[in-house]
C-alpha cells in the first residue's frame, strides 16, 4: 500500500504557546485514519498545518510523494487535498446547489475570461458542472434540499452540504473535522456507511478528527491519539481502546462513559 | 446529453403555464422597448440626464462588483472614474485617437490603477481598507488630477465627441448601450466560476482556498473588473461634459456612489441601476420640482433647494440600513422571482419557509433521507425533465 500523506515533525507555536510539538503521522491510500484526543490537543491546528492555513515552524508534509510544506492552501487543494470544517465551510446565504457548484471551481474547465464573456465553451461547461453538482447531491441524498438556503437548514444537513463541497473538489485525500458532531446516533451510524463507501467504492483516503467513539471504532483502519500537541499512541482502534495511556489521558474512567457523553 | 433549456422554476412545486411564459416575455419586451424608446421621446435636457443616469449606473455596478460581490469597500472610486475620464480625453484630444480606442484605454487605465490599489488592499480589511482606499482616492486627486500635462490643469481637458455622437440623443443611446453590455458582463460574472469564487472568498478566504480558489487572485480580479468599469464610466462622463475638470471627481462624489449602490441594494443588478439613476437625477430634478410648488414658503429659497437632495439621500440611506438592508433590490425581489419564472408572491408551505422535513415529505420518496445509509453509485441523473431547477439563485437576495 502506498503512503499518500506523510507528516514528519510538525511543530507549531503561537508566541509562547506550543500547540504542536513534533507530530509524525502517516496515512496510507484507501484507509480511514482517525485522529482523536481531548479538547485542545491540537487536532484542528494539525489539520490547518496540513492544508497550509497555518505555517508550522518545523516539519515536512508530503502528499503523494511531493513535499507540499511550502505551498499555499489553494495549491494543496488543487493537488487533491480537501477538507471539511468543524464550524462548516458553507456560504449560508447560498443554496445547497450553489454551494456545491462553487466547490466545483477546480473542475470548471474554462478560463475566467471566457466565463466573463459568456463564450460557448463556458456555457457548455457550466451545464456539465450543474449535472456534476446534481450527481453529488444525489449521492449524499441532498437533492430535496438543493434549492434551500443553507442557513435555513438543520445542522446535520449543513454538515452534509459541507461534505458534498469537499467531495466536489474530487480529492485524493479527505480531511474531515468532526464529521459526526451535531448528529444523532442514527445519523452518525449512517455517516459511517457513507465513509466506508467513500473508501471502498470511490477509493478515497480519509483522515478524520472524531469524538464519537463508536464511529471511530466502526470505520477507522488506524488511529492516532493526540494529547498536548504530541502523539500519545497509535494503533488499530481496538488496541487504542485498551491502551492504558489513552484510557488515562482521554477516555477517563471508561469507554462507556465517553461514548455516552458524546452520543 | 442534449442541453434542454427550459424556463427555470424558482421552486420545484411551481410549474409555469404557457400563458405565464407569454406574459413574462411580454413584460420583458415592454421594459426593453420602453428603455430603448426613452431617448427618442426625450428632449435635449432629458437626453443629457438619461446619459448621466446610465453613466452613474455603470459606476454603481462597478462599486457593486467590489463591495457587493467581493465585500471590499472603496471610498476612492473617484480616482478610477477620474483617471478614466482624463485618459479618454487625453487619447482623443492629445493623441488624436479614435473615440472607440479612447473608451477602451480609459477602461484599461482604470483597471491598472485599481490593480495597484488592490495589491495594497489585499493586506488589509475592514476599517483599514476603507482608510487605504480613502487615502488612495485623495492622493490621486491631488497628484494625478493636478498633473497639468495630463489633465490640462484648471482649464480642464477637452474631450470632444465623435461626429456620430454629437447629438445628445445619440450619446444617450451610447450610454445605454454601454450600460447594457456592463449588465451582461455582471450577469456572466455572477453565473460563472469567477463570480462564485469571489463570493466564496468574501464569505471566508480560508474555506475558499481549500476549495482550490486562489483568494488573492480573485480579490485582485474584483478590483480590476471594478476599476475597468469605473474607467469606462469615466470615459463616458468625459465626453458627456466634453470638458473634464478635476473638481468633478472630489471625495464627495465617491461617497455618493457608495451610497447609491447601498440604497440600490448591493448584489442586485436592477436595484443598483435604479438606485444609481435615482441619485444621478435627484439633484437635477428635485430643485425643478420644488420650484413648482405654489406659494413656496420663504425659507425654501434658491439656495435651500440644492440642499434638499443630499439631505434626502442621507435619509434614504438611513431608511435602507434600518428597514431594508437589501435596498431597492429587496423591493424588486417579487418581480425578479416572477421574471425568472417563479410565482410573484412566495407562499408559506411552498418550500421556502416550510421546515425541510415537511418539504421532503411532500416530495418523491426516493429522494428522502436514508440515501446515506447505502449510497447508490452515482449515475447520470435524468435531468431533461427539469434541466435547471436550481436557478432560483439567492445570490442577489443576499442581505448583509
Amino acid at each position: 500500500m502506498a503512503r499518500l500523506l506523510e507528516v514528519r515533525g510538525i511543530s507549531l507555536r503561537f508566541g509562547g504557546l506550543q500547540v504542536l510539538g513534533g507530530v509524525d503521522l502517516d496515512v496510507y491510500e484507501h484507509q480511514i485514519v482517525g485522529l482523536i484526543g481531548p479538547n485542545g490537543a491540537g487536532k484542528t491546528s494539525f489539520f490547518n498545518c496540513l492544508t497550509g492555513i497555518y505555517q508550522p515552524q518545523h516539519g515536512v508534509v508530503e502528499f503523494a510523494g511531493n513535499d507540499i510544506s511550502g505551498l499555499p492552501t489553494h495549491k494543496r487543494a488543487q493537488l487533491g487535498l480537501a477538507r471539511t470544517w468543524q464550524n462548516l465551510g458553507v456560504v449560508r446565504t447560498l443554496t445547497v446547489f450553489e454551494n456545491v457548484l462553487t466547490a466545483l471551481h477546480q473542475h470548471a474547465g474554462y478560463s475566467v475570461f471566457s466565463g466573463l464573456l459568456g463564450l460557448p465553451i463556458s456555457l457548455d461547461r457550466e451545464r456539465v458542472l450543474r449535472r456534476d453538482a446534481e450527481e453529488i447531491l444525489d449521492y449524499l441524498g441532498l437533492r430535496p434540499y438543493a434549492t434551500e438556503r443553507v442557513g435555513d437548514l438543520s445542522y446535520g444537513i449543513q454538515k452534509k452540504c459541507d461534505l458534498a463541497m469537499a467531495l466536489a473538489s474530487d480529492p485524493a485525500a479527505l480531511l474531515l473535522d468532526e464529521p459526526s458532531s451535531g448528529m444523532s446516533p442514527e445519523e452518525a451510524h449512517q455517516l459511517g456507511g457513507t465513509l466506508r463507501h467513500l473508501r471502498d467504492s470511490l477509493k478515497l483516503t480519509i483522515l478524520m478528527i472524531e469524538h464519537h467513539v463508536p464511529l471511530v471504532v466502526g470505520v477507522c483502519d488506524y488511529v492516532y491519539v493526540l494529547n498536548f500537541g504530541e502523539v500519545l499512541a497509535t494503533g488499530a482502534p481496538a488496541e487504542i481502546q485498551r491502551h492504558p495511556d489513552v484510557v488515562a489521558a482521554y477516555l477517563g474512567d471508561g469507554l462507556e462513559e465517553v461514548s455516552d457523553a458524546s452520543a | 446529453m442534449a442541453a434542454v433549456s427550459t424556463i427555470p422554476t424558482a421552486r420545484p412545486e411551481f410549474t409555469l403555464s404557457r400563458t405565464g411564459v407569454v406574459w413574462r416575455a411580454l413584460a420583458a419586451l415592454l421594459l426593453l422597448s420602453a428603455v430603448l424608446a426613452l431617448p427618442l421621446l426625450a428632449d435635449t435636457t432629458w437626453n443629457q440626464r438619461i446619459s448621466l443616469a446610465a453613466i452613474y449606473a455603470v459606476i454603481g455596478l462597478s462599486i457593486n462588483v467590489l463591495t457587493g460581490h467581493a465585500g471590499q469597500i472603496s471610498l476612492g472610486h473617484q480616482a478610477f472614474v477620474g483617471i478614466g475620464a482624463f485618459a479618454s480625453a487625453f487619447t482623443v484630444s492629445r493623441l488624436g485617437g479614435d473615440f472607440l480606442i479612447a473608451i477602451v484605454v480609459a477602461g484599461l487605465t482604470g483597471a491598472a490603477l485599481a490593480a495597484l490599489l488592490g495589491l495594497v488592499a489585499l493586506r488589509v480589511t475592514g476599517l483599514y481598507l476603507a482608510l487605504v482606499t480613502l487615502a488612495f482616492g485623495l492622493t490621486a486627486e491631488t497628484t494625478v488630477f493636478n498633473w497639468r500635462a495630463f489633465t490640462g490643469g484648471g482649464a480642464g481637458a477637452l474631450a470632444p465627441r465623435p461626429p456620430l455622437l454629437q447629438t445628445d440623443m445619440a450619446y444617450a443611446y451610447l450610454c445605454l448601450g454601454v450600460l447594457g453590455m456592463v449588465l451582461l458582463l455582471d450577469w456572466r460574472l455572477v453565473k460563472s466560476k469567477a463570480g462564485r469564487a469571489i463570493v466564496s472568498v468574501r464569505n471566508n478566504e480560508r474555506v475558499g482556498a481549500t476549495l482550490g480558489i486562489n483568494a488573492t487572485a480573485y480579490k485582485l480580479l474584483a478590483f480590476v473588473i471594478s476599476g475597468f468599469l469605473a474607467g469606462l464610466a469615466g470615459s463616458l462622463f468625459a465626453h458627456w461634459t466634453t470638458v473634464v475638470n478635476a473638481p468633478d471627481f472630489d471625495f464627495q462624489v465617491a461617497l455618493l456612489w457608495v451610497l447609491m449602490a447601498v440604497v440600490g441594494g448591493l448584489g442586485s443588478r436592477a436595484g443598483v441601476v435604479i438606485g444609481s439613476g435615482f441619485f444621478a437625477l435627484l439633484p437635477l430634478v428635485l430643485p425643478e420640482l420644488l420650484e413648482e410648488i405654489p406659494n413656496r414658503p420663504e425659507f425654501l429659497g434658491e439656495a435651500t433647494l440644492h440642499v434638499v437632495a443630499p439631505l434626502l439621500g442621507a435619509l434614504l440611506l438611513l431608511l435602507t440600513l434600518i428597514l431594508y438592508p437589501g435596498g431597492i433590490g429587496q423591493q424588486l425581489l417579487p418581480f425578479r422571482r416572477w421574471m425568472a419564472g417563479g410565482p410573484f408572491l412566495e407562499h408559506r408551505g411552498h418550500g421556502a419557509e416550510a421546515p425541510p422535513e415537511a418539504a421532503s415529505a411532500t416530495r418523491k420518496p426516493d429522494a428522502a433521507a436514508p440515501a446515506a445509509e447505502e449510497p447508490a453509485a452515482p449515475e447520470p441523473s435524468p435531468v431533461e425533465a427539469h434541466a435547471d431547477p436550481y436557478v432560483g439563485s439567492h445570490v442577489d437576495e443576499e442581505v448583509r
